[in-house]
C-alpha cells in the first residue's frame, strides 16, 4: 500500500512529473521566447507561478455558480493526470510492481483532466467559460476518435498487445515503431492529437486569450488555478513520455540512452512548441473537420499500412 | 420451487387486487406495492443462490390449484427454467422494482397516470414470467403482456402522451407478432419449443429469418435502430418513475437477455449475422447520441441514451466471446443502473420546477445537493469516466473488440472500425452529458429558483443507493463483480487488459482528499465570492450562453445539417415510416372504389379470372 502512495504522490506520479513538467514548460516558454526574438523566462519561472497562485493569491468563487463542482473540478483535473502519468510513467521505467492499466485506461484517464476543465467551467457561471468549456467539448469530439485510431494503430503493429509494457519491450526487441512507414504517419496523427490534448496553439481555441481571455479558466484564480497549472504540467510531460513510449521504443535507464530519453521527450516538446509557435488559431469548425476527417483518414490509411506491413 | 411461483404470481394478483382499491387511497397502494416489491427482492436473493433447474407446471404451482389429471402434452408446454443468467436478471429486476417503487411513493407524477401501482406490479410478475420461461409460448405470452403494461403506464389524458402511447403499442405489438412468426418458423425447424432444447445455426435463408424475426422482437423492446423510435417519445411522455421503471431498466434487462438468449443458445450466428449485428450495434450508437446532442428536452435526451447505450450492449454480445458477452450483460446492467437514476433525477427536477426544457434550468446545483451528486455520477458513469462502472463495462467490451480483432473474417478484420465508432460515441455521450449537467445543474443560477429546496428523502434515498451501487461495481469490478456475478452465466475468462480497479479507485479517493486539504491548508481564509467577469460589461440574459446551444456547430456542416433535417421529417422513424407505407398502400385501394358501376364490373371479373386461373 506504501509503495503504490509512493509511485501515486513521489515517483513517478505526481511530483516526479510535476516538477519535470514544470521544466519543460519553462523549455517550451524558453524556445517561444527565442523564436520571437525575446530573452525568455529565468529557470525556475514556472515553480514562482505555481507558488505565487497557491500561497498568495486570493481565491475568487462565483457568486451565482456552483461553488463546490468549481473548487472541486481542478482537483479531480490533478488526480485524475496524476494516475494516468502512473500508468504511463511505470512502463517507461520498467517497474512492473503496482498498480496497472493498459491502453485503453490511459486513453480514458487522459479525458478527465479536459472533462474536469468543462464540469469548472460550467460551475463558473460565467457566460465566457460557458463558451470556452463548450468549445473544449467540441475539440474533444473531434480528436477522440483520432486518438483511439492512433492507438488501434500502435494495437495492430504490436501484434493485438494493448497493454503498455508488452507494446514497450516489443519495440526494444525488435525496432522502433517509427522506423516504418505506419509508424512516422501514426506519429504525425499523434502530435497533433497531443497538440490538441494539451490546448496548445492552433487547438487554443477553448482558452484563446485574445477572444474570450482564457474562457475555461476565466474565473479561476488562487490555489484552485495553481491546481489546474499544475495538471497542465503533468500533462505536459506525459503525453509526450507516451508517445515516446508508443513509436520511440521507451527508455533503457542505463549510461549513455539516459541522455536519450531526455532527448526523446525533449523532442518531442520541441517539436509541439514549433508547432504552436508557427501556426495561427484554428475555428472550432476547422479543428473538427481537420480530425474527423484528415486525420482520421490518415490514421486509416496508417492500420492499413501496419496490416500489410509497412 | 414455490418461490418461483411466488415470484410470478405474486406481483400480478397483488396487481389485480389493487384495481379494486379505489385511486383516491393512492398512499395505501403505493406503501402495499413497496411491501410486495420488498417481498420479491427478498425472494430474489433467496432464488438467486439455487441451482440451475427446469420444471413444470407441477413444480410451480402448489398441489390444490393444480388439477388432478393434467393433461401431458399440456404439461410440456408450460416449462420454465432457471439458469445462472434467468437468476441474475430476476435479481436485477427486483432490484429495480423495490428502488422505482419506493421512488414512485413521493413522485407526484405517477398521479396522472391511473392506476399506476397495479399496472407497475403486473409488469413485475410479468417480467419474472418471461425471463423464467423456457417454453415459447409461455414466453411470448408474458413478454407481450407486457407490451400492455407498458402502454399502460403512459398517462393517455394529453394528446402527446395518447400518441406516444398509441406508437409504443403498435411499435411492440408489430414486433412482437413478427417474434411470433419466428417461433413458428424455429418450431417447424427443430419441432420443440422449449428454448433450452433448441439450438441452429443460420446457415440457411429459413433459419436466418427466424434469427432476424427474434432479433427483431430484442431489438424493439430494447429500443435498437432502427426499432428505437419509441423511446424517446415514451421518456418525453411517460412519468419520470415509469420510463426509468420500463425502458431504461427492465426492458433493457429483457430485451438484451433475449438477445444473450438467441445469441448464445437458440442459434449459432454465422459470420454475416455476427456482421450484421455489429453494423447495428454500431449504429445505434452513434445515430441515438447524435440526435440526443440536439435535444432540448431533458427527458428526450435521456431517452435517446437509452438507445444509444443498447449499442454497446449488441456490440458486447455479438462477439461472441467469454468476455463480450460478460460485458454485454454487464453493461446492461450498468445502464439500467445509471440510466434509471438518470430518470429518477430527471424526475425530481420536473417535480421541483415544472420545467421540461434544459434552457429554462440552470444552477440548481445548490438547492438540490443529493440530486446533483448522484445525477453527476450517473453522468460520468454514463460517458465512461474511471474508475465508475460505465467505464468498467466499456474497457471490457472495448478489449473484447481488440481480441476479436485476431480472427480471421471480415468482421474481425475492420475491428478497429468498431472500437473507433464506440469511442467516438463515448465521447459524444460525455459531450450530450455535459450539457445535461451545465444546462441544468450548473451555470448561472436563475433567481426564479431561490426557493427551491431537495426533493422528499423517499425520492432522493432510492437516487443515493442507486448511485452508491453504481461507484461500487465500478471500484470492485475486475474483483468481484464480473468474477462473482458474471462469469458463473457465461463461462470463466481472463481479462487480456489490465485494470486494477479497486487499488486506481483508492488513488483517485486519495488524491481527491489530498486535493482538498490543500484548500483548506492553503487559503480557505481568503475567499471571496463576486460576480462573474465578462470584459467589464455588465450582464444580461441575453449574453448567457445556454447549453442547449453548445453543439449548434455541427449541425451547420452540411452533411450533418441535412442528416438532422431528415431526422426531423422523421425520415429515419420505422414508425412513421411504415405508417406512411400503409396509408399509401390504402390510399391505393381506395382509388379502386371510384363508385362507378362498370369498374366493380371489371374487379368481379378480374377476380373471378384470377380464380379460375388458380383452380386450374
Amino acid at each position: 500500500m506504501a509503495v503504490y502512495l509512493f509511485y501515486l504522490i513521489v515517483f513517478p506520479g505526481l511530483l516526479f512529473s510535476a516538477v519535470t513538467g514544470a521544466f519543460l514548460s519553462w523549455f517550451d516558454r524558453k524556445i517561444t521566447a527565442r523564436v520571437q526574438f525575446r530573452k525568455g523566462p529565468p529557470l525556475l519561472q514556472p515553480f514562482y507561478d505555481f507558488f505565487k497562485l497557491l500561497l498568495v493569491k486570493e481565491t475568487i468563487l462565483p457568486k451565482k455558480g456552483s461553488p463546490m463542482m468549481f473548487l472541486l473540478a481542478p482537483v479531480l483535473a490533478v488526480a485524475g493526470a496524476a494516475l494516468a502519468s502512473v500508468f504511463i510513467l511505470l512502463p517507461l521505467f520498467n517497474i512492473s510492481s503496482g498498480f496497472k492499466g493498459d491502453l485503453i485506461v490511459i486513453f480514458y484517464l487522459l479525458t478527465i483532466p479536459s472533462f474536469s476543465y468543462i464540469i469548472g467551467s460550467l460551475a463558473s457561471g460565467n457566460p465566457l467559460a460557458a463558451v470556452g468549456g463548450s468549445r473544449e467539448m467540441k475539440l474533444i469530439m473531434s480528436y477522440e476518435s483520432t486518438f483511439l485510431l492512433f492507438l488501434a494503430g500502435i494495437i495492430v503493429k504490436a501484434s493485438g498487445n494493448f497493454n503498455l509494457y508488452s507494446v514497450i519491450s516489443i519495440q526494444q526487441n525488435t525496432t522502433p515503431f517509427i522506423g516504418s512507414v505506419s509508424g512516422i504517419l501514426l506519429f504525425i496523427v499523434g502530435i497533433f492529437c497531443i497538440q490538441a490534448k494539451l490546448g496548445l496553439v492552433p487547438f487554443d481555441m477553448a482558452e484563446a486569450e485574445t477572444e474570450i481571455t482564457e474562457g475555461t479558466f476565466i474565473e479561476y484564480s488562487g490555489p484552485p488555478y495553481a491546481m489546474i497549472k499544475l495538471a497542465k504540467y503533468i500533462m505536459l510531460f506525459i503525453l509526450p513520455s507516451f508517445l515516446a513510449a508508443l513509436l520511440l521504443n521507451g527508455f533503457t535507464l542505463k549510461g549513455i540512452n539516459i541522455l536519450w530519453a531526455v532527448l526523446k521527450i525533449a523532442g518531442v516538446v520541441l517539436l509541439l512548441t514549433l508547432i504552436r509557435n508557427t501556426n495561427p488559431r484554428l475555428k472550432i469548425k476547422q479543428a473538427v473537420s481537420f480530425f474527423m476527417i484528415w486525420m482520421n483518414l490518415l490514421a486509416v490509411i496508417a492500420i492499413v499500412l501496419a496490416y500489410l506491413g509497412y | 420451487m414455490n418461490e418461483y411461483f411466488l415470484l410470478i404470481f405474486l406481483p400480478v394478483v397483488a396487481g389485480i387486487l389493487l384495481f379494486i382499491v379505489p385511486d383516491r387511497l393512492k398512499p395505501v397502494k403505493g406503501i402495499f406495492t413497496v411491501l410486495v416489491t420488498a417481498v420479491t427482492l427478498i425472494l430474489a436473493i433467496i432464488v438467486y443462490s439455487y441451482k440451475s433447474s427446469k420444471f413444470g407446471p407441477g413444480n410451480l404451482l402448489p398441489g390444490f390449484l393444480l388439477p388432478s389429471t393434467l393433461n401431458p402434452s399440456i404439461e410440456s408446454f408450460f416449462t420454465f427454467q432457471s439458469d445462472a443468467l434467468a437468476r441474475l436478471i430476476v435479481l436485477f429486476i427486483s432490484l429495480f422494482g423495490f428502488l422505482i417503487a419506493v421512488y414512485s411513493l413521493a413522485f407526484r407524477g405517477t398521479g396522472s397516470v391511473r392506476h399506476y401501482f397495479p399496472w407497475f406490479l403486473i409488469t413485475l410478475g410479468c417480467s419474472y414470467g418471461a425471463v423464467l420461461a423456457d417454453n415459447l409460448l409461455v414466453f411470448i405470452a408474458f413478454w407481450g403482456a407486457l407490451g400492455i403494461t407498458l402502454y399502460k403506464l403512459v398517462q393517455g389524458e394529453s394528446e402527446a402522451g395518447s400518441a406516444t402511447a398509441k406508437k409504443t403499442l403498435i411499435l411492440i405489438g408489430a414486433s412482437d407478432s413478427i417474434m411470433i412468426v419466428g417461433i413458428a418458423i424455429l418450431w417447424k425447424l427443430t419441432g420443440t419449443l422449449n428454448m433450452s432444447e433448441i439450438q441452429v445455426s443460420t446457415g440457411n435463408a429459413i433459419a436466418c429469418t427466424a434469427f432476424i424475426a427474434l432479433l427483431i422482437g430484442s431489438f424493439t423492446k430494447a429500443g435498437a435502430f432502427p426499432f428505437h423510435s419509441w423511446v424517446p417519445d415514451y421518456a418525453k411522455d411517460a412519468p419520470a418513475s415509469s420510463s426509468a421503471f420500463l425502458p431504461a431498466s427492465l426492458d433493457k434487462l429483457l430485451g438484451i437477455y433475449f438477445l444473450a438468449r438467441i445469441l448464445t443458445g437458440l442459434f449459432f450466428p454465422g459470420e454475416l449475422m455476427t456482421l450484421l449485428l455489429l453494423v447495428t450495434g454500431t449504429a445505434t450508437i452513434i445515430t441515438a447520441v447524435m440526435m440526443a446532442l440536439v435535444q432540448h428536452n431533458y427527458k428526450r435526451l435521456l431517452g435517446y441514451h437509452a438507445v444509444s447505450q443498447v449499442g454497446y450492449m449488441i456490440l458486447g454480445l455479438s462477439l461472441g466471446s467469454f468476455i463480450g458477452i460478460a460485458a454485454g450483460l454487464f453493461h446492461m446492467v450498468n445502464h439500467a443502473l445509471y440510466k434509471s437514476g438518470l430518470f429518477l433525477s430527471a424526475g425530481a427536477i420536473e417535480q421541483n420546477t415544472g420545467k421540461t426544457e434544459i434552457e429554462d434550468l440552470g444552477g440548481l446545483s445548490k438547492a438540490m445537493p443529493v440530486t446533483f451528486a448522484a445525477a453527476l455520477i450517473f453522468a460520468m458513469s454514463i460517458s465512461g469516466i474511471p474508475p465508475l462502472n460505465g467505464f468498467a463495462s466499456k474497457w471490457m467490451i472495448y478489449q473484447a473488440i481488440i481480441d476479436f480483432g485476431a480472427g480471421a473474417g471480415p468482421a474481425n478484420k475492420l475491428w478497429f472500425i468498431w472500437l473507433a465508432l464506440a469511442v467516438l460515441g463515448s465521447a459524444l455521450t460525455l459531450a450530450s452529458f455535459i450539457k445535461f449537467l451545465g444546462g441544468i445543474f450548473m451555470g448561472r443560477r436563475k433567481d426564479e429558483f431561490e426557493g427551491i429546496r431537495e426533493v422528499p428523502v423517499l425520492m432522493w434515498l432510492p437516487l443515493s443507493v442507486i448511485a452508491l451501487f453504481c461507484v461500487g461495481f465500478g471500484i470492485l469490478a475486475t474483483g468481484v463483480i464480473v468474477p462473482r456475478i458474471f462469469m458463473p452465466v457465461t463461462g470463466t475468462f481472463e481479462f487480456s487488459g489490465l485494470w486494477s480497479a479497486g487499488t486506481a479507485s483508492l488513488m483517485i479517493l486519495i488524491s481527491i482528499i489530498a486535493g482538498v486539504l490543500v484548500y483548506l491548508a492553503t487559503g480557505i481564509k481568503r475567499f471571496r465570492t463576486s460576480d462573474s467577469f465578462i470584459g467589464g460589461e455588465k450582464f444580461y440574459d441575453k449574453a448567457a450562453y445556454p447549453a442547449p446551444e453548445f453543439y449548434k456547430t455541427f449541425s451547420e456542416f452540411r452533411f450533418f445539417r441535412v442528416l438532422y433535417k431528415k431526422a426531423e421529417e422523421k425520415w429515419f422513424d420505422i414508425y412513421d415510416l411504415s405508417r406512411n407505407a400503409v396509408l399509401w398502400f390504402s390510399h391505393l385501394l381506395s382509388d379502386t372504389h371510384n363508385g362507378i358501376l362498370s369498374s366493380y364490373v371489371l374487379w368481379v371479373f378480374a377476380g373471378l379470372i384470377i380464380m379460375l386461373i388458380i383452380m386450374l
